[in-house]
């Protein structure tokens, strides 16, 4: 069964006629395809095609960018903040930070290139992307306090699909701790698709944390694409529960010595919630780590997917990559799948990985229980116990508490 | 305060504990003793509420009967077990726990919640009574502490929680001499007219400094014989071999 895609190009406003043809051309290329079904390797736990012809009667990307909406800033939390509606900047605020470092502006829409013609997600995004931002810290700067982009979206986005593109951009030596957190509180059923292009010259140290705050219908998919340059690391940490779907993949080429990425993740997933996490990581060159830990809880019907490859290639000799998985499956209707995947054409490579679920331990409940927590409260401390773990290694005090709170509220269901 | 009239605990078709009689009062030590197997863990579990065993008999706490009381709702209403063996719980930060475990039984108890800064100033004076170090309180609950460790960190919970009847299951096995010596003043500057301690052991040292009003020697899953103090001098000179 084919839902009733509404797709046109011609509702995207200040495009030349060359692009328009272009995106069409991507355009004609998704409806080949289509939305991928389990199918497709990639998605072989995520059948996206019939999660959307369950919950969408029909999809359009017919959106209001106009309506910018009042945001609520993060209090007791200082930072800097780009602030999105339905993904197109409204406003900006780099007030703890030397503006003349700093560019941002809207994504230019002409940059629009199809990224992979096999993803046919990015092939819808390349067609129909609007809105977005580029983001570019000049060499050497040290941001001092992180930047959130807040994702706010409007009333009107019943069966509507979003499709933005972003770009980050950190020139040599640079920092920045940036936190994409979605706000999404209202209860419509839309999509939203969106790839971030991510560039890290030489010594260059990105953060970069995805946070949901609040439970919410939204279906999304977001593409991470990172490229980094000797010396320099990315960090992401993944505290996005409570999406009714979230398929988050993201591609780290470490291309140059040196090089590091971690990923960490730790959700907690309720009711029929769907997430998956889908990495591969490119040692492209010798000497580069790669660290993940991917902690999922799984709560009542949801259901948790961890996909992970690590690619050596030949000459990515000294390369040490680690990763591991764990889930605690808490109730019998829960379901959680891993699939890694290691790929390693060097020899002197240090590779491990490995996956474990399991249940949580009774005894432990007990004993809780008889310090007079009820059962409930003792289940939760054992669930913040064992996502909390990642973020063990944040030094950062301010971040820490802050991520912690964020922990403890996907915990409470929010 | 606590009346258990012909208890018997049956786990895993095994029966355990074989019509036990026991009367504890405001005020007053008892200190149970026995052989390995005898039955004084399982006694101290079924108080505590512990699934998995099938009970007949009576248990009334405070007018209370015990068996309708939730696990939580035994430790709000002022039961506490010091474990023979304390559970290692990976993750789960110890002041966390200490916190969560204090105001869940100050809100049973209608009293007002501490925040942070009241609590850690509060545990911190306990744990230097207890010559806890400090630094125990921000590791995880129990990993990796020692056995005499896990033992004190029992009593703090103790003292934090400031049970009506303390249950303290081999608490004196693991621990060195001066660490007997801290954890017994903990008893006894916290013991007073309205509480009650049943403590299980099997050396008559720890007695020497929490001085009982009865002795009970359990044996098979009942109690045999019931004295004062003294019994247990007795008992470390002749052993149980000639009671039953
Ligand atoms: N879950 C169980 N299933 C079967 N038998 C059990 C179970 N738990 C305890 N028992 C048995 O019940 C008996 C009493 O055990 P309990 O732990 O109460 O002894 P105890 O008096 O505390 O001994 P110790 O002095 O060694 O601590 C033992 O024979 C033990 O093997
Ligand atoms: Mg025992």
């Amino acid at each position: 069964m084919k839902q009733n895609y509404d797709f046109d190009i011609g509702k995207i406003k200040n495009l030349s006629q060359e692009e328009k043809v272009s995106r069409q051309k991507n355009l004609d290329l998704f409806y080949e395809y289509g939305f991928p079904s389990k199918q497709v390797e990639d998605w072989k736990f995520t059948d996206l095609n019939l999660i959307l012809n369950k919950n969408f009667d029909n999809i359009s990307n017919e959106v209001n960018f106009e309506s910018s909406k009042e945001f609520k800033a993060i209090e007791n939390f200082e930072h800097n903040f780009i602030f999105l509606t339905n993904g197109k900047i409204i406003s900006t605020n780099f007030g703890h930070e030397e503006k003349s470092k700093i560019l941002i502006e809207d994504y230019n829409q002409e940059e629009v290139k199809n990224i992979d013609p096999s993803n046919t997600l990015a092939l819808l995004n390349s067609a129909l992307s609007f809105g977005g931002f580029s983001l570019e810290i000049a060499k050497g700067y040290k941001f001092k306090k992180p930047l959130i982009v807040y994702n706010c979206f409007s009333q009107d986005l019943k069966n509507k699909i979003l499709n933005n593109k972003n770009s980050i951009k950190l020139n040599e030596g640079s920092e920045l701790t940036l936190i994409d957190y979605s706000d999404n509180n209202t209860q419509n059923n839309f999509i939203k698709n969106t790839v971030d292009t991510i560039f890290l010259n030489k010594n260059a140290v990105l953060k970069n944390v995805l946070i949901q705050n609040s439970k919410s219908n939204g279906h999304f998919y977001k593409y991470i694409k990172g490229s980094l340059e000797g010396d320099s690391n990315y960090e992401n940490y993944i505290l996005s529960s409570g999406l009714k779907l979230n398929k988050i993949e993201i591609e780290i080429n470490l291309n140059k010595d040196n090089s590091s990425c971690s990923i960490y993740s730790a959700l907690n997933l309720l009711e029929d919630q769907h997430q998956e996490i889908k990495t591969r990581i490119n040692h492209n060159s010798p000497n580069c780590k790669s660290y993940q830990k991917i902690k999922n809880v799984l709560n009542d019907k949801s259901k948790g997917i961890y996909q992970g490859k690590i690619f050596v290639e030949k000459i990515a000799q000294k390369t040490d990559a680690y990763q591991l998985s764990k889930a605690l499956i808490v109730s019998d209707n829960a379901e959680f799948d891993a699939k890694p995947e290691l790929e390693i054409y060097a020899d002197d490579v240090r590779c491990s990985h490995g996956s474990t679920s399991g249940s949580i331990d009774s005894d432990a409940v007990h004993y809780l229980m008889t310090r007079g927590i009820s059962k409930k409260e003792s289940v939760k401390l054992l669930i913040n116990g064992f996502l909390n773990e990642v973020l063990e290694k944040i030094t950062h005090n301010e971040l820490k508490i802050f991520l912690e709170k964020i922990l403890e509220k996907q915990i409470n269901g929010h | 305060m606590l009346k258990i009239t012909n208890l018997k605990a049956t786990i895993n078709e095994k029966l355990i504990l074989k019509g036990l009689d026991l009367d504890i009062k405001p005020g007053e030590v008892h200190a149970i003793m026995g052989p390995n197997g005898s039955g004084k863990s399982t006694l101290a579990n079924v108080l505590s509420g512990k699934n998995g065993y099938e009970i007949e008999g009576e248990i009334s706490f405070n007018g209370m009967n015990l068996n309708d009381l939730k696990i939580e709702e035994r430790a709000q209403k002022g039961i506490f077990l010091a474990f023979q063996y304390p559970l290692e719980i990976p993750g789960v930060n110890t002041n966390i726990f200490l916190k969560t475990s204090l105001n869940s039984v100050r809100k049973a108890r209608g009293e007002k919640e501490l925040d942070t800064l009241t609590f850690l100033k509060l545990i911190k004076e306990k744990a230097k009574e207890l010559n806890i170090d400090e630094k125990f309180l921000s590791r995880q609950l129990n990993v990796g502490f020692s056995g005499g460790e896990k033992k004190k960190n029992e009593i703090l919970q103790m003292k934090l929680l400031e049970p009506k009847l303390s249950i303290l299951d081999e608490t004196d096995s693991g621990l060195d001499i001066d660490a007997l010596r801290i954890v017994a003043d903990g008893v006894n500057s916290y013991k007073n007219k309205e509480n009650a301690f049943l403590i299980i052991t099997h050396y008559q040292r720890l007695l020497d400094y929490i001085k009982p009003d009865f002795i009970h020697v359990l044996s098979a899953g009942k109690i045999v014989k019931t004295g004062n103090a003294d019994l247990g001098e007795q008992l470390e000179k002749t052993g149980y071999a000639n009671l039953s």
